[in-house]
């Protein structure tokens, strides 16, 4: 009898020793809930002690051949538990199989924002933006920041390095911006932002590896690399969707600092205007449904007035208008855009200068690769201010067909053979022949 | 007297075992027969998200399909680079469960709700050519598509209007449980049946 106490005394120790230190750090920490909660497990451990306490009973009955002790004892119930334990235990397994599976596919992140970006590497007899230079070059190497805020806050930031001309490493913050989504056909930003004119400049960004050319059409390249249009915008920026009966019309409307040229570039004053000068605008555009499934055409337009770094400074006012579309299936991703500029010079006064520039890419996706053709042209006025100043606002015209190859699903390697004639200022043609490896992370 | 020492020398290590096993399984005890279940336990199939919208504007719960074997992808109707690869998996599982007289349910959920609604779920399967009635496109909140990826493990993220994502596809067997996955990286649809 003795031993039976010491077992069942072992057992009661070992079950409050499990227990109690949990009970006192609650009792510490004021948690009445978690003591009361402890002191119920606390119960139903108790009941289950002695429910086993009469099945023990009942074995050393069994064991000693005393029917007698048997008729005292009550049923067993803990037998009922074992079908229990054996569900749970296969339930945790089932569980913690899962949890790992999941946990591993995703490489155990969770923790923190995700840093996600872009790189490329290219190589060809003149660099895909800069003429003067030949061989390998390090594209850009692109990272991108979009952190989970909350139900409606939304943020972005697009982290760049890339090589100048002079092989000098220069980072650029291309985008930051911190919007509020009030819905799906409504969502206000500020910041830095891709200025939503055409379809091109909103639809690829600086990760190389997610458009299907080699290069962006030389007029929207960025104004770092030579673009004309003004591409990044600091201001405000509203934009939205609303599905309609046959498809969905997209609109924007923005408004920020107005650019400035420095250097040659168009500086898209991210620090803030000292003369004042704003650029606005939008852009209209409708998404067919059922017919034309893919298609997508729209409007857009914008002015700025444009300041230079000249010792007398010249406000120019950029009024320019442009139209879109573009056709993206499975089979086709076809893109054309086409602006004019309406230029005004305001200090001094001047006249008003037309220009136009526009571009069409077709491409095919086939199968093992994406073959593509473009012609892109601009006719930019050499005695408006605003292509004066810029170092490459000259006209030129430009004719390439291309080749990606989608090495696997985050890899692309594409090559380009292409023409390119300026045809004012400076006349002079090339020819490229280019290869660029992107990849996305 | 003999007798009972021998019978008590016999029951001390029964009772020392009994002792042991209740100071050991006796969290899982209490847990099984007093306390629900914890968050988490139970059927993969169970801790999905339940309700979504199908591209006939109807809603269709997940339990329902217990019982089924199901194949559950996700997708987008403007993706033309990784989604038609994933859909002619799919299309090969297909064909593979026909040719072996059994019958699956095909989830392809969408990545991005604010573009996808049923209009744009239905012009997908039409330009697609995907008709089966056992395939459900599905859209749910901008929260149930997070917290679906977050459990299946696809990993995506926004790239503006751009959804940069993987190529993967997850089975569960007709008890709801998981049943395996492919990706870019491991394995091949056969795995899945």
């Amino acid at each position: 009898m003795k031993r039976q106490l010491h077992a069942i005394t072992v057992g009661a120790l070992c079950v409050l020793g499990t227990y109690c230190p949990a009970g006192l750090v609650s009792a510490a920490e004021n948690e009445n809930d978690r003591v009361t909660a402890l002191e119920q497990k606390l119960d139903r451990s108790l009941k289950l002690i002695e429910q086993l306490t009469a099945r023990v009973k009942e074995l050393e009955a069994q064991r000693a051949g005393t029917a007698a002790s048997a008729q005292n004892v009550p049923p067993a119930p803990p037998a009922e538990s074992s079908p229990q334990i054996q569900q749970r235990l296969d339930s945790v397994e089932q569980q913690l199989t899962q949890i790992t599976d999941s946990n591993a596919a995703r490489g155990g992140g969770g923790a923190g924002v995700p840093l996600h970006g872009f790189a490329d590497i290219g190589i060809g007899n003149h660099t895909a933006n800069e003429p003067g230079l030949q061989g390998a070059n390090v594209g850009a190497l692109d990272m991108y920041l979009n952190p989970q805020l909350g139900e409606h806050t939304r943020a972005l930031f697009e982290l760049t390095f890339e090589v100048d001309q002079q092989g000098q490493v220069a980072p650029d913050l291309e985008r930051a911006q911190i919007g509020y989504q009030f819905s799906d056909a409504a969502t206000v930003w500020i910041g830095r932002f891709h200025t939503p004119f055409g379809y091109y400049n909103t639809a690829f960004h600086h990760g190389q590896q997610i458009a299907t050319s080699l290069r962006r059409p030389r007029f929207i390249l960025f104004e770092d690399q030579g673009g004309v249009m003004p591409n990044h915008t600091v201001g405000a920026w509203f934009t939205g969707a609303e599905p309609l009966t046959d498809g969905k019309a997209t609109y924007d409307l923005f408004v920020g600092n107005g650019q400035a040229i420095s250097d040659g570039e168009i500086d898209p004053r991210s620090g803030g205007v000292d003369h004042g000068g704003a650029i606005y605008g939008g852009n209209l555009g409708y998404v067919f449904g059922e017919t034309l499934n893919g298609l997508k055409m729209g409007v857009s337009a914008f002015r700025s007035k444009i300041t230079n770094d000249q010792p007398y400074v010249n406000f120019t006012r950029v009024d320019n208008v442009g139209v879109y579309f573009a056709y993206d299936t499975d089979r086709f991703e076809h893109i054309g855009e086409y602006y004019r500029f309406s230029d005004s010079g305001l200090t001094p006064v001047g006249p008003t200068h037309k220009s136009s520039a526009g571009f069409l890419q077709l491409a095919w996706r086939l199968p093992i690769a994406t073959p593509y053709a473009r012609y892109e042209r601009a006719a930019l006025n050499q005695s408006d201010t605003y292509f004066a100043a810029q170092t490459e606002g000259m006209s030129y015209y430009r004719d390439a067909v291309g080749l990606r190859f989608d090495i696997d699903l985050k890899s692309a390697l594409k090559f380009e053979l292409g023409h390119t004639k300026n045809t004012d200022r400076l006349v002079q043609e090339w020819n490229d022949v280019l290869m660029d490896y992107a990849i996305r992370f | 007297m003999t007798l009972h020492a021998q019978s008590a020398s016999a029951a001390h290590p029964v009772r020392m075992r009994c002792a042991a096993l209740i100071a050991l399984l006796l969290p899982l005890l209490v847990g099984a027969v007093g306390e629900p279940a914890a968050p988490g336990v139970g059927p993969l199939l169970d801790r999905l998200p339940p309700s979504w919208r199908d591209d006939r504007g109807k809603t269709l719960q997940l339990p329902q399909l217990l019982g089924a074997r199901i194949f559950i992808t996700m997708a987008y109707t403007t993706c033309h680079r990784v989604c038609p690869v994933t859909m002619k998996r799919l299309e090969q599982v297909q064909r593979e469960l026909d040719a072996l007289g059994t019958s699956g349910e095909f989830l392809i959920v969408s990545y991005d709700p604010s573009n996808d609604d049923p209009a744009a779920w239905r012009r997908y399967r039409v330009s697609h050519h995907l008709f089966r009635e056992n395939w459900h496109f599905l859209t749910g909140t901008p929260a149930d598509t997070e917290r679906l990826a977050r459990l299946l493990g696809f990993e995506f993220w926004h790239y503006d209007e751009h959804v940069m994502h993987d190529y993967r596809i997850v089975a569960l067997g007709d008890d709801g449980a998981l049943r395996g996955a492919i990706d870019s990286s491991h394995g091949t649809w056969r795995d899945l049946l």
